[in-house]
């Protein structure tokens, strides 16, 4: 063997060797900017959380989907409510926002949601605090607490119970910039999660999901599927004929456009290649029925199915130019409604 | 000073004999070119993609592709598909034709050493040589690609199944091809009526056609999502008959060994008559 041909050989090995390390290394996230998120909010999820979802809201909120879907959409005045109440601009301020879900038991606590962003505690308290709130301590954090309701009215536990909520709702200040919002039950998990340092980072199966998703996406879900489908109140029939899906995540990107992808995890192989061959054959039959139909093969076309062995994947697409369209449809019946009136028949 | 004979060299040792000395030939022969051309292409793509992203042009937004489902793709449409079996045919055909097209097979069989090792170190050969330029093109897609909305430590599983689908892939091909020019006189025409007749045929129609290719348990292996870009693939899609693992490795494992072996007997009992 010549030396020419003996280096070449060990450039070829070199780079596969390498290209392999980088992903490697970046799977155990050990190379920064290639996760979306750090994991400084999850210390305060509970390790045996069923589903775990995440937005970074500053990113989301600045894009340009965004601020069309904005003039399509009317604003509520419950944003500029919260404004003025406690200070606090939901647009401005809020840069992440993850939600741990512990399941239906409410005895594990519901569902904590965490906010990272600029804050004037001071003044949160305060607002509170003339709202009814009540200023208490759990083991070294400051709690708000609205035990006795807004207007010092005692909320009961049917209350508690349809809203889904174990305990009073609370919000603790964890971290310079990061909130808790929650039940009681949840919010002292939350904090008790983060002192014994069993949060939902130890839970491998959830973490290997997330790891997955995160990568690109600016707000995303993962989760049992048993808890989607739980919470979606579906017939029992419909339940039993489900494929075995284990778990289920749905990530989006949101710049110009929302494109993202829902992803399903099945307990083995032959599930999800049963899963993926409905998917794949519901799109392939619809792409030859829409024929020449130029918007449902746009539609079809924004789908792609993918996938490995245990997983499926529903890739997805909203372009900006819909929301356009959305927009011209809406200006339209704004203008078109009083013409409407006006025009003899 | 004694002149005890020697005995003649084992198979295998024949064989990594004749690997030795034809590895340079076939790397650095002109047919490494087309290689480069195949292999090379998907690469520049990739990399002006790349590029384009990088100067902040709008390719990647408003669309449901991320990286590592326009990676899948490339997979399928370059690699799998093409470049694979495209590969095993130029190369697989020619591991004899070419030593009785330059009449140098001579030199070869007059050599004490079997006929058969001769072929499979030649197919050795062929597999480092393909092996050694397809994989780190495939990397070098994937690092380019993958980060397009997409994460390198997620798909990280992924990239190593489609390097080991893929040299499984070229040694199977290169097997069934090797065979092939072992036996026919024009194996390079058979070779792509092989590829792009019977594959692209059977694997379309319904039945068990499809189990007498190759491209039915190779594109059982793939990690990712077929692509639906042609009638073709639609129809391949409706009448979807995946292949598990098991079956699918079981399977190539058997062409790939009856198909040498075959080949190395073919090759072993052959009287090659060289033109004049």
């Amino acid at each position: 063997m010549t030396h020419r041909t003996r280096y070449f050989l060990i450039g070829s090995a070199l780079i596969v060797v390498l290209g392999v390390g980088t992903g490697l290394v970046a799977l155990n996230g050990a190379l920064p900017g290639l996760s979306a998120t750090d994991d400084s909010e999850l210390a305060y999820v509970p390790g045996d959380s069923t589903a775990l979802a995440y937005a970074d809201v500053r990113t989301i909120m600045s894009s340009e989907f965004r601020q069309k879907l904005r003039q399509v959409l009317p604003t509520g005045d419950e944003k500029d409510r919260i404004h003025q109440e406690i200070g606090v601009d939901l647009e401005h301020d809020i840069d992440v926002v993850v939600a741990g879900f512990t399941g239906s038991d409410p005895t594990n606590g519901s569902a904590v949601v965490l906010v990272r962003g600029r804050f004037n505690d001071a003044r949160i308290e305060t607002t509170a605090v003339q709202h009814g709130a009540k200023v208490e301590e759990y083991r070294g954090k400051r709690l708000l607490s609205w035990n006795h309701g807004a207007g010092g009215v005692e909320p009961t536990e049917g209350h508690a119970m349809a809203a889904g909520l174990s305990g009073p709702p609370v919000v603790a200040f964890l971290e310079p910039g990061l909130l808790a919002l929650g039940p009681s039950a949840s919010v002292r998990r939350a904090i008790d999660t983060a002192a014994a340092k069993t949060d939902i980072t130890k839970n491998a199966e959830l973490m290997k999901l997330v790891n997955e998703v995160r990568g690109g996406a600016n707000a995303w879900v993962v989760g049992r599927f048993e808890e989607f489908t739980k919470s979606a109140n579906l017939p029992d029939e419909v339940k039993a004929h489900l494929p075995a899906v284990q778990f289920l995540a749905v990530s989006a990107h949101v710049n110009g456009g929302l494109s993202g992808t829902i992803l399903a995890q099945t307990r083995d192989d032959q599930a999800a290649q049963d899963l993926k061959a409905v998917v794949s054959g519901a799109l392939a039959a619809g792409r030859l029925l829409a024929g020449q139909d130029q918007r449902a093969t746009t539609v079809l076309n924004a789908l792609q199915v993918g996938g490995t062995n245990k997983t499926v994947t529903l890739g997805f697409a909203v372009p900006s130019e819909v929301l356009d369209v959305l927009s011209d449809i809406a200006r339209g019946q704004m203008h078109g409604a009083p013409e409407r009136k006006q025009r003899p028949r | 000073m004694t002149n005890a004979p020697r005995s003649a060299p084992g198979f295998l040792y024949a064989a990594l004999r004749v690997f030795d000395l034809s590895l340079g030939d076939m790397l650095w022969s002109r047919r490494t070119v087309f290689m480069a051309l195949v292999v090379g292409m998907p690469v520049l793509i990739a990399f002006v993609a790349r590029s384009l992203v990088a100067l902040g042009a709008p390719i990647m937004q408003n669309t449901a592709m991320t990286g590592p489902l326009i990676f899948g793709l490339m997979i399928w449409a370059f690699f799998v598909r093409f470049s694979v079996p495209v590969l095993g045919v130029f190369y697989g055909t020619s591991l004899m034709a070419d030593e009785v097209e330059d009449k140098t097979i001579t030199y070869l069989f007059t050599r004490p050493i079997p006929r058969g090792a001769v072929l499979v170190g030649k197919y050795l050969a062929y597999l480092v040589c393909t092996v050694c330029v397809v994989l780190p093109a495939v990397v070098i897609i994937w690092l380019l690609i993958v980060p397009l909305k997409g994460s390198l430590g997620a798909s990280v599983i992924d990239l190593a199944k489609d390097l080991g689908v893929l040299a499984l892939g070229l040694a199977v091909y290169g097997a069934v091809f090797a065979l092939i020019g072992a036996a026919l006189k024009r194996p390079l025409l058979v070779g792509l009526i092989f590829v792009f007749g019977w594959e692209t045929l059977a694997m379309v129609l319904p039945g068990n056609l499809k189990r007498f290719t190759v491209a039915y348990y190779l594109q059982g292996l793939v990690p990712h999502a077929m692509p639906s870009d042609s009638p073709l693939s639609l129809m391949q899609q409706i009448f979807q008959d995946t292949p598990g693992l098991a079956q699918s490795l079981i399977s190539m494992a058997i062409i790939e060994v009856v198909c040498l072996w075959l080949a190395a007997r073919t090759v072993a009992r052959r009287e090659y008559v060289l033109e004049q």
